[in-house]
């Protein structure tokens, strides 16, 4: 299908009236208090997080942005498809924002649903530079609902992006408080054994990394648009009204796992775009991602919205009340999250030999749950990982085989999967992809530096793509860290074995010891950034610039082309 | 029926009335009309849920063979009640009713998720 | 109504259809700090302390180091010393300024000058070592020194860490000295000089920025470096109890 934007030749003939919206936006040094500390960091319009910008599908938006910073700045519009001299990274789409000076952006809006901004100089966005966009649709959409919320999603960290860079290129666990103690080590002891015990910690020991790394940064405030906890942001609604709630996780360096205490959730739109509607009791939301979700509260009573870090050591938490002031039992942090032998298995040159019987104690025995009383004789041609086995994620295809990250609801029921993602209305046909391209996430930890195929973005050379084709890539993640690789300009189409179905999504996270693959019909011209998300891991070097060679004949001829396929209005 | 909604998306009738409803899939998924009260269509949805689970619906497609495979225990999985048709999408059936007396009754599509984003009608009763 | 829309979008896009066509010439390079090797400097005390000896020796020690630099070339000026409170006089003071370079996953080469300026004569040494991450988390620094006049010897510093919380740290060092050639002016006999180790308890109170400890250390010469110190009239063996701080920004 190509873009639903272009139509038959008869249109170019009609007046153009266009519909425009101009907005102002300033950059500006603020005060951030999260209620547990009060820090100065960056804003728009004097506030973090900024303003929710409210675009409709299919107008042109003039949006003027004053820097009051004293050192330049710029604003990504982060999943948003627009001409790449609009796209806002300095150095690749434009030469950046000065200070005192106003820049005009000025494109089409070409989609719509929740998407957000930020700063894409320095470490403005951790230090607070980010808002949120919602984009009202042209057509009705494929779900109903009496009201909405945008729930922003932060970390925000005591210390600046800059003093954290720094702290973790001197001591890369500077920020780590959950590492394996002596304690730990008699209660692993008592549970599995001495002996195995001591060969496990000598397992991770001679590889010289641990089993808890899996938050590089720790010890954050997580906010809720723009509350802390002990503020806790409420959203009113009234019983039997359904509510359309937008996450969006603005964070550095956090995935959060998202559940509402008594709620069920019906996820309907994944980065944007809608997806087939599945229902859920927990999600995790990695960074940068977006994802909308329907709740019908039928109670007159509060819910406590509770997003707990992936790795356990904080959490976000807001609440759903029929009324200001209520407040709804905050759930307890899980215990730390573990990495096992199969998350390192994407490192090259593991001796797997040794590790057998290493981790008795992480290996969750109940992955036959639920599978007796089938007759599965009969079961073939049955997609066993996109089946919704009503159950946490022990299947979970995008996590490594006995991963410790696989999520499980803590309510025992059902944990979003990639996999249980599927477009609602796909935007490209589906195709063959014209060429494959590899790219290994690697990294040294210790060293804290990140890198795609071996190489940092300062010694890099930049991603080649011609306009019209289609490019499978091929993340291939060598690192014990979860990346979530985000291509600007450009749709990633996850692949999660469903064809024309697969989810259109700008940011995927290609989990520990895992291959992920995504398609991108490449067509937008100009240059684009990819990147991991992870503020401190892009800024180590994960990083490449994508330059789109060619580019339309000209719109005279593509409309041709269009006309001919019997293309959509 | 759309993607997911259906159109109208409320009715008035008047208790003792029998109905013919048309019903025509004009969406890219498999939906279902299914009248009847909001507890019957919370029970269905659980069997929904199994057809889904045991790849009966697939998205756009039924697997037709799959749904008259025996489960084991003398049930199966067609879709054959009076109240309600399932249907792939571009498929036409029609559905007789006839509404006894006033009830709480809705008439839904219990695909997994479907119902939940909203994918229901109100009938009311004059 | 749709098709109206989808109209005044083909419209615009196409004029900026053709201006994208355009600046897709003009693409800029990045010449932002993206695009240069990140640098970055630190100040570590891993000691920072007070000593009190068997023998009511009081000592103010430090061991320092400032690094500045990139993933590929850092800086580092490395400084130790040792201050004997009662006679005011440094019975160590050793200063190195090196250039180190990764040669390694874990492990960095470096090179450069140490300049000794106790109390008593001074020396300047060449320096080769190599520092890193050993396997089962011990970290290592190994140097080679070669005096002036000749004079080799190397060191050997080892430190291990034990978690009791993620806070409570216990630090387990040793630092052994071997010399090839004596040089009796300064102390040092041929074979293996001295060894200090030491057992450390600290609190991380302020991120890792302060971690106040407490501790006992050993030091103790051998050979004929524990000779030339007992003709000079000195002890062998000392056992210290310390009391101090690591620090870092």
């Amino acid at each position: 299908m190509k873009p639903r934007f272009l139509t038959g030749l008869l249109s170019l003939l009609m007046p153009a009236m266009v519909m425009a919206g101009e907005y102002d936006l300033t950059v500006d040094r603020v005060e951030i208090d999260t209620g547990d500390f009060v820090k100065e960091g960056i804003g728009y319009n004097g506030a973090s997080p900024g303003p929710v910008m409210r675009f409709k599908e299919g107008e042109n938006v003039k949006i003027n942005v004053t820097n009051n910073l004293d050192e330049m700045t710029s604003i990504h519009w982060h999943g948003l498809i627009l001409p790449f001299d609009q796209d806002g990274v300095p150095g690749i789409s434009f030469p950046g924002i000065k200070p005192g000076e106003t820049f005009t952006y000025e494109f089409p809006i070409q989609q719509a649903g929740t998407y957000w901004f930020h700063s894409h100089s320095g470490f403005q966005e951790p230090d607070g530079a980010y808002g949120a966009i919602v984009i009202e649709p042209e057509k009705r959409e494929p779900f109903r609902y009496d009201r909405e919320y945008v729930v922003q999603l932060t970390d925000k960290h005591p210390h600046s992006g800059d003093r954290i860079m720094r702290n973790l290129k001197m001591i890369p666990d500077y920020y780590n408080r959950e590492q394996q103690t002596v304690g730990e080590f008699f209660s692993d002891a008592s549970k599995n054994g001495l002996m195995n015990t001591i060969r496990d910690r000598m397992a991770w020991g001679d590889m010289r990394m641990m089993k808890a790394d899996v938050e590089d940064l720790q010890g954050f405030t997580g906010l809720i648009n723009g509350k802390g906890p002990e503020q806790n942001w409420t959203g009113l609604f009234e019983p039997g009204e359904r509510i359309r709630l937008r996450f969006i996780n603005s964070s550095a360096m956090t995935y959060f796992d998202i559940r509402i205490t008594g709620l069920d959730m019906t996820v309907v739109q994944a980065d944007g775009n809608n997806v087939q509607p599945v229902n859920v009791d927990e999600f995790r939301i990695g960074v940068a991602e977006t994802y909308d979700v329907i709740v019908h509260p039928k109670d007159e009573q509060a819910y406590t919205i509770f997003a707990e870090s992936m790795g356990r050591s904080g959490y976000a938490r807001a609440t759903l009340a029929p009324e200001e002031g209520m407040e709804a039992a905050v759930p307890q942090l899980r215990d730390p999250a573990r990495l096992t032998m199969a998350d390192m298995s994407g490192m090259p040159g593991m001796d797997h030999g040794n590790m057998a019987g290493m981790d008795h104690g992480d290996m969750d025995m109940n992955s036959s749950e639920g599978m007796s009383g089938m007759d599965h004789s009969n079961m073939e041609g049955m997609d066993h990982g996109s089946m919704a086995m009503g159950k946490g994620g022990q299947n979970d295809p995008f996590y490594a085989k006995g991963s410790g990250l696989v999520p499980t609801a803590a309510n025992g029921g059902k944990f979003l999967s990639y996999a249980d993602l599927k477009a609602q209305d796909p935007l490209y046909e589906d195709r063959e992809p014209t060429r494959e391209i590899e790219l290994r996430l690697t990294g040294n930890m210790e060293r804290y530096t990140w890198s795609i195929n071996g190489v940092k973005y300062e010694d890099a050379d930049p991603i080649r793509l011609k306009y019209g084709e289609r490019v499978r890539f091929k993340f291939v993640n060598e690192t014990m860290m979860t990346h979530p690789m985000h291509l600007h300009g450009m749709w990633s189409i996850l692949d999660v074995g469903a064809d024309q179905w697969n989810p259109i999504k700008h940011t995927v996270s290609v989990q520990p010891g895992t291959t992920v693959y995504m398609e991108t019909e490449v067509d937008e011209p100009g240059q684009w950034a990819f990147h991991c998300h992870l503020s401190y891991h892009a800024a180590a070097g994960m990083f490449r610039k994508v330059i789109v060679e060619g580019g339309p004949e000209s719109t005279q001829a593509k409309t041709d082309v269009i006309a001919k396929d019997g293309g959509e209005v | 029926m759309y993607d997911n909604y259906y159109e109208p998306e409320e009715i008035s009738v008047k208790p003792g009335e029998t109905v013919r409803f048309v019903v025509e899939n004009k969406g890219n998924l498999v939906h279902e009309f299914n009248v009847g009260t909001p507890d019957m269509h919370e029970a269905h949805r659980e069997e929904m849920m199994m057809m889904v689970e045991h790849g009966v619906i697939q998205g756009g497609k039924l697997n037709h063979d799959m749904m008259n495979m025996d489960m084991g225990n003398g049930h199966s999985m067609k879709h054959d009640d009076p109240n309600s048709v399932l249907l792939e999408p571009g498929q036409s059936k029609e559905v007789v009713w006839k509404f006894s007396d006033k009830g709480n009754i809705e008439f839904a599509c219990n695909v997994p998720g479907h119902y939940q984003a909203g994918m229901y009608g109100e009938v009311n009763f004059e | 109504m749709s098709c109206i829309r989808s109209i005044v979008a083909v419209s615009f896009l196409a004029s900026i259809g053709v201006s994208t066509a355009v600046t897709a010439q003009e693409m800029i390079s990045d010449t932002t700090a993206r695009k240069q090797p990140l640098t970055t400097w630190g100040v570590q005390f891993e000691e920072f302390e007070y000593r009190y000896s068997d023998d009511d020796e009081e000592l103010g020690v430090w061991n320092a180091d400032a690094f500045y630099g990139t993933d590929d070339f850092k800086v580092r000026l490395l400084t130790t010393g040792e201050y004997e409170i009662e006679e005011q006089a440094y019975e160590t003071l050793e200063n190195q300024l090196v250039g180190q370079i990764p040669i390694s996953k874990f492990f960095d080469a470096k090179a450069g000058v140490r300049f000794d300026t106790p109390e008593g004569p001074d020396r300047t040494y060449a320096v080769l070592g190599v520092a890193g991450l050993a396997p089962q988390w011990f970290e290592i620094d190994a140097n080679l020194y070669v005096s002036k006049d000749g004079d080799t010897s190397a060191e050997l510093d080892a430190e291990y860490e034990l978690l009791f919380t993620n806070y409570w740290i216990l630090a387990a060092t040793l630092d052994a000295s071997v010399a090839f050639s004596e040089d009796e002016e300064i102390g040092v006999g041929k074979g293996l000089v001295s060894t200090e180790t030491g057992l450390r308890l600290s609190y991380d109170l302020i991120d890792r920025a302060f971690s106040p400890y407490v501790g006992v250390v050993h030091e103790r010469k051998y050979g004929d470096s524990a000779d030339l110190a007992e003709a000079d009239g000195g002890g062998t063996e000392d056992w210290f109890a310390v009391i101090g701080a690591r620090i870092a920004f």
